[in-house]
Formats: C-alpha cells, structure tokens, sequence
C-alpha cells in the first residue's frame, strides 16, 4: 500500500485540466474529415471509397445541383475519402470534439455542385467544375491543339452520347486521331 | 511436406474421401459423415490438436450439401513437459464432412470432443443443422424468440436486413439453464441488464450460501449479424473495418486476421515492413487491453489506487497507438496487400521514448500490487481452472497459459513477422486468477520487447503490394492472431466478385466461455465478478442481482452497488437475510 503512495507522490499530479485547456492530439491524428468546398470537383472518388457510406454524391430531386453530402455520424475516421481525393478537398482534420446537442442534422455537411448538362442529349450527367478540371489536367498534358478542342466536345458529352458517337465513328468508317 | 503425417495417421483411423491443401500449413481431409466424432476425437487427444474453429457452411450452390469444417491447431496436448509437437511440424488439419439438406442431421462431436459444444449449438441457430446425440440442444446464439424455422444464414434464408419482430416479453419464451440438483440452493442471476463493458452477458449463478456450486449463462444479446452483412454487401477493402469492430478492445487482432485470411486464400505475401507493423500495432493493443484487464482486477476487488496508476499507464499505450496510427483506438490501416500508412523515423523515436516510461511504470506499479498481501489473497487461489478442463475445452490466451499449458498463436504458429522475433511465452501454473495476471504481466513486458525488434529489424521496403489480385471463388483459408484474450480466428471462403462467400469470425473469449462454469465452481459468491474479470471478456460488475431462494421461495432484489460493495469488501452478505 505504502509502496503505491509513493508512487503517486513521485508522478504527481497528471491530469489535464480539459475541457478549460485545449487537449493537443499526436501530428496526423485521424480526426473529423474536413471538407473544403472550393477545390471539391463532385467527382465522388470518396463516396466510392468510403466504406461506411458516410459521404453521397448524388443529384438533388430536379437534378439541378449534385450534392455532396457528409454524415460525420457514420464516419469511422479512417481516411479513405482523404487519400482518393484527387485535388485534397476533403483531409482529416484533429477535430475530435463532435458532440452535438439534439440536433442530429448538425451532424451533416453539404456541399452543391452546379451540374453539368450534356450538349448532345441536355440530361445532366456530372458536375460542371469535374469537367472544368478535367479539362485544365488534359491541358496540362501536352496534347495537340486540336486534339484539345475535340476532348472538350467529348467531356461535356454524358457517356451513353459518347458511346453512341464513338460507335458512330467507327461504323462510319471516319478516321479518328489517335495521339 | 507438413500435416502429410497427420493426415497419414487418420487415414489408418477413418476413410479420408479427399485430402486439400490451402497452403504450407494447412489442410483439409473429407470425410464421411459417420467418422466425423471419430476423425476429430482421434487428431484432438490421440495426436495432439487443440479446437480452433468450426465452421458450418451452406454450399448447397457449389457441391449440393451443406459442410463442416472443424479446424484443429496440431501442436501437441501440453499437458506435460515433452507432450509437444516438433516446432516444424506443426499446422492446422480440418477435418470437413458434408450433410445432405435431406436430413440435416450430424452426429454430435461433443461427448468426444466437449470443446465442440458451442459450435455445434451455433451450427443449428444459424443454419439448422441438427448434431445427433449433442447433450446440450438450447440455443445459443438468436434470441429466445427467434422464429423457429428461420437460419440466417443459409443463402437462401431471408435479406440481410430482414429483422423479425419481437415477441412481447410475456410471451417470450423461457430460456431454460442448467441448474444443480439439490435444496436450498440459491439462485442468483447476474444481468443481463449490463454486465460488461462490451458483451452483456446473463449469469446464473447456484449458490449454497454464500459458494457457487455451479452457473450457466446466456450471451449474445448483441449479436449483429456481421458475417450476414459482409457476404451480402461489402467487399474486401470494407470488411477489414468492420472486421476492427467486432471487439471494443481487441478490434485490430480481427482486422488481420480477417484481412490475413483473404490473403492466405489466394497466396498473398505482404512485404515484411507492413509485416512488422501490423505485428507493432498488434502488440500495442495487447499492452492496452492487459493493462485495462490488471486494472480492472484491482478495481473490482476494492483496491481503486493500484487501478488509477494502471491506467495512468495505460493512458501511455493508447497515446503511442494514437501515435502511430492516428487512431487511439481504431487503428484502421489494414488493407488487402498491406498497409495504409507507414511509420516515420521521428514516430519510432517518440514511441521509443514512451516504451520506456511504459517499461519502468509498469514494474513499479506491478512491484507495489505484488506486495500488496489483502490484493493478493483475493487473487490467490480464486477460479481455478483444471488442467485437464483446459485441455478438453481448448480455451486460449492468458485463460489457458495461466493453467501451466504453453499454447500460443504467435509461437506455435508463428505468422508475418513472428518468424524473425524473440520472445518467450508467458506459462504460469496455477490456474487461479493470480496466474492469469502474471501471464498478462508477462506479457506486457514480452510486448515491449516484441515492438522494440520490431523496430530494429523492420526493412524499408514497400509497405503494399499492388493490390491487382483475383480472388478465386471457392478458396478458403483460415487465419489467426494472438490477440490479447487468445487467438482471433478467421475463415473466409472466397466467393465470386470478389465479394466473401462465407466469413466466420470466431473471437478468442468465444473459446473461453464454455469452461468459465468450472472455474465458478466452490467459489465465493463475492468472487464471481473476479473471475469473469480474470478472463477478460470485459469487466464483470452487476448492475441488479435477482437472488431466490428456492426452498423458502423468498427473494430480492439487489442493486448495483451492493453486489460491487460486497465483491470488495467481502462484508454483509447481501444474502444473509434470506437464509
Ligand atoms: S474518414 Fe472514412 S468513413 Fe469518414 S468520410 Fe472519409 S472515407 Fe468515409
Ligand atoms: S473532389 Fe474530393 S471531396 Fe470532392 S467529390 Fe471528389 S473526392 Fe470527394
């Protein structure tokens, strides 16, 4: 018994006085996903990888926005959405503090992503910066100009027009550049 | 090559209809029906194997039948010195039979073989396979109220999501417990209202007086019908987390074993750094988990300054897991192929500083509960459990190692890095609860030690394959991780799609409740929370007692506080006024 009181006397005390001073986790903590609208392009890598379907990307009801959502309730901190994310819109943060009081829809973030319309058939199909941005990396990559005009056709077509254009070219017998 | 011998031996024994191999260390022989008892009595007690898993399986798509495969872990019986397989020839044989859906029925394996009880209990819950001749027929997974014809998990039996309606409680039906002949026995249930941290669990206890002269019990009030949901709708990347929370405490141990298991089915070698991480992850979950457990033992017993040091330490371990992982709890790196993220130099040095602290405050604290003499005659000859009990029931972890048997995963079948590491197993005769904290002392120490070569030898390689692989349907494999309380197994047959077409995942305290009712056994009452302490399943606290008296038919009812009271101070029986 003796030997334990010693003990205490020699650590002293060693709690910490939170919630009145802030508690500091490790570097790279896992903590709540923090989404940043901005550099969010709506290409729902993350939903995809998400394995506890707490991040949706879908369309609203007349299709006009697609809708990020996230569910920090069904959020299991693993960081799969931050390391699909191709343009780092959504990073573990060291938020751990996620209590809400009643109002289980603080839990919730969304984000809405103006939606791209296809030029050939007008159904939307994307969103409109997925296309912007995939333009720009296409840009970036050192292909011809003309090659260039013809993908920014091509990228604002939903993927059963460009299939049928595709197949179109081929038993239309055109020639199609290849780079 | 290895298990030939085995398989060898048995064939003098029983007709083996067809022999697989599933890799270096494992194997499956098929046999008839009727040799089934016979094939696993023989490999249990006449070669040597212990019971690591059994899994039904409804394979009425591929071969017609359904099929059970009871996994045995051939390492010799370790009853004595010498009694003890060669290091190189010991695996896993299973022995595999198929039912007729015709029938349904099986011989039981159980008056051979008493480990098989809960299986082959399971084996009819959830796919209604019937073990002719098995003494112990109630359920034991579904609720009481569980539609009679319904097995979840047949392929065909009902949606994932279905949930059949409750029965009001009145009408539930009665679970029926085994209770010693005799009068003036006391009944004295122990939940179910709570119980434990992270399995509530219903104990009956049979008192004569104050002494337990037996108990049973009823789990699974929280079964969650994972195996249901990860053949239904998840593929591998998603089941390796849901897999991390099967257990509150010992979660990493399954995601390996789970993820491990889907890569042994094709022959899948991870690169030895990932090895060496997933081993340093797993270790620093044993340090957690055994220091919870001492602190725990301390805390039910009175002694509350021995149990806020063991966590004041403890709080150590979680920040080194928080540390390298980013998680204190959920470490969430595993995938198929390796890991997720890598350690750096500068988290080495930090984790190598708090090994340290961990190292010195746990011989101090240790050293203090030691000489503690009220502390150690309540630990001291508490919950014994028997040598030969152990051996018939094949528990795992420090409940067995503290019975003088050397079972353990990481030595008898060393898996990822284990190969390259040193360290001693931690035996302790005895059998009592004292035994099993100075096996989890132990290990806390080895576990130091484990993370520290780990460190030195871990290469710099890569820490993930390139995760293009192809599951092949029908492929099985059994993988298995020393988690704190005993071995995690997992089983995974692969299916198409690489989605799993059966996933049983067997909890290493699933392997240590069914000899929990010896150890209560001539005990005091003011013991019981002790002993379900002692194997660690949880914590064992009662939040209200029921106590009847049988023969004067008069009963009571206690609160929380005055099972706990009694449990520590060992004063004012809260029975004394029914006698
Ligand atoms: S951290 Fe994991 S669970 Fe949470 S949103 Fe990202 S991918 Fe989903
Ligand atoms: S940009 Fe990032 S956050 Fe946005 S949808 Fe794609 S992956 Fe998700």
């Amino acid at each position: 018994m003796m030997k334990l009181l010693d003990i205490s006397k020699k650590y002293g005390e060693i709690t910490h006085k939170y919630p009145f001073e802030p508690y500091k986790v490790s570097d790279n903590f896992r903590g709540k996903p923090a989404y940043i609208f901005d550099l969010c392009i709506g290409c729902a890598a993350c939903g995809i990888a998400c394995p506890s379907n707490a991040i949706t990307v879908q369309f609203n009801d007349d299709k006009s926005k697609l809708i990020w959502e996230f569910d920090c309730g069904r959020c299991i901190f693993c960081g799969r959405c931050d390391e699909v994310c191709p343009t780092g819109a959504i990073k573990l943060s060291e938020e751990f503090e996620l209590a809400v009081k009643f109002d289980k829809s603080a839990l919730i973030q969304r984000g809405e992503l103006d939606t791209q319309y296809c030029t050939t058939c007008h159904k939307p199909f994307s969103a409109k910066r997925l296309v912007k941005y995939s333009f720009e990396c296409l840009s970036k990559a050192n292909v011809s100009e003309k090659r260039l005009e013809e993908a920014k056709n091509y990228l604002c077509m939903c993927p059963t027009c460009k299939k049928t254009a595709t197949v179109a070219t081929f038993t239309g017998g055109k020639e199609m550049v290849i780079e | 090559m290895k298990c030939d011998k085995f398989i060898e031996a048995l064939g003098t024994r029983v007709k083996i209809l067809e022999v697989t191999r599933q890799c270096d260390d494992q194997v499956t022989a098929l046999v008839e029906l009727n040799d089934l008892p016979e094939a696993v009595r023989f490999l249990y007690y006449d070669m040597g194997g212990y019971l690591t898993t059994m899994v039904p399986n409804d394979e009425r798509s591929i071969n017609k039948h359904y099929a059970l495969y009871y996994a045995l872990s051939m390492e010799g019986g370790k009853m004595f010195a010498g009694d003890e397989i060669a290091q190189d020839e010991k695996c896993f044989v299973t022995i595999k039979t198929l039912i007729s859906p015709d029938s349904l029925v099986f011989p039981s394996v159980t008056p051979l073989v008493p480990a098989c009880v809960w299986y082959e209990r399971e084996a009819y819950d959830m796919f209604g396979l019937v073990a002719e001749g098995l003494p112990d027929k109630r359920r034991l997974v579904l609720s009481d109220d569980w539609p009679d014809n319904l097995f979840p998990l047949r392929k065909d039996a009902m949606d994932y999501r279905y949930r059949p309606d409750m029965k009001d409680h009145y009408m539930e039906p009665e679970y029926e417990f085994l209770r010693p002949e005799g009068s003036g026995i006391i009944d004295v249930p122990l939940g179910p209202l709570h119980i434990t941290a992270d399995e509530p669990g219903h104990f009956r206890l049979f008192c004569d007086g104050d002494t337990i002269i037996d108990a049973d019990y009823r789990l699974f009030y929280q079964h969650r019908g994972m195996e249901k949901l990860a053949e239904n709708r998840m593929n591998y990347d998603q089941m390796g987390y849901l897999a991390e929370r099967v257990c509150g405490i010992c979660g990493y141990a399954h995601a390996i074993a789970c993820i491990e298991a889907a890569e042994k089915a094709i022959n899948l070698e991870i690169p030895a750094r990932a090895q060496a991480i997933r081993v340093i992850c797993s270790e620093i979950e044993r340090l957690h988990s055994h220091l919870l457990n001492i602190g725990l033992a301390c805390e039910v017993t009175g002694n509350y300054n021995a149990f806020m040091h063991i966590f004041r330490i403890r709080e150590y371990s979680m920040k080194l897991a928080e540390l390298v992982t980013g998680g204190r709890k959920t470490y969430g790196n595993v995938v198929m192929g390796g890991l997720r993220r890598d350690i750096t130099g500068v988290e080495i040095k930090e984790s190598l500083r708090i090994l340290q602290i961990i190292e010195t405050q746990v011989d101090e604290v240790w050293d203090a509960v030691m000489d503690d003499k009220r502390q150690m005659s309540r630990w001291k000859g508490v919950g014994i459990l028997d040598k030969q009990v152990a051996r018939d029931f094949s528990p795992v972890g420090p409940n067995i190692r503290g019975s003088g048997i050397k079972r353990d995963t990481r030595y008898d079948h060393p898996y990822d890095f284990f190969k390259q590491i040193q360290f001693d197993v931690a035996v302790v005769e005895g059998g009592d609860v004292f035994a099993r904290e100075m096996v989890r002392y132990m290990e806390l120490k080895s576990s130091v030690s484990i993370i520290r070569q780990c460190f030195e030898l871990m290469p710099q390689t890569a820490i993930i394959v390139d995760p293009t692989f192809h599951v092949k349907p029908e492929n099985y494999a059994l993988a298995y991780v020393e988690a704190p309380r005993g071995d995690n197994v997992h089983w995974i047959m692969q299916g198409s799609a690489q989605k799993v077409f059966r996933w049983r995942c067997r909890a290493a305290t699933y392997n240590n409740w069914p000899s929990l009712r010896f150890q209560f056994r001539g005990n005091n009452l003011a013991d019981a929370a002790l002993i379900v302490c002692s194997l660690d399943p949880c914590y064992s606290c009662t939040e209200r007692v029921t106590v009847v008296d049988i023969k004067s038919k008069k009963s009571k009812i206690l609160t929380n506080a005055d099972l706990k009271n009694f449990a520590r101070t060992q004063k004012d029986s809260p029975l004394k006024d029914l006698r």
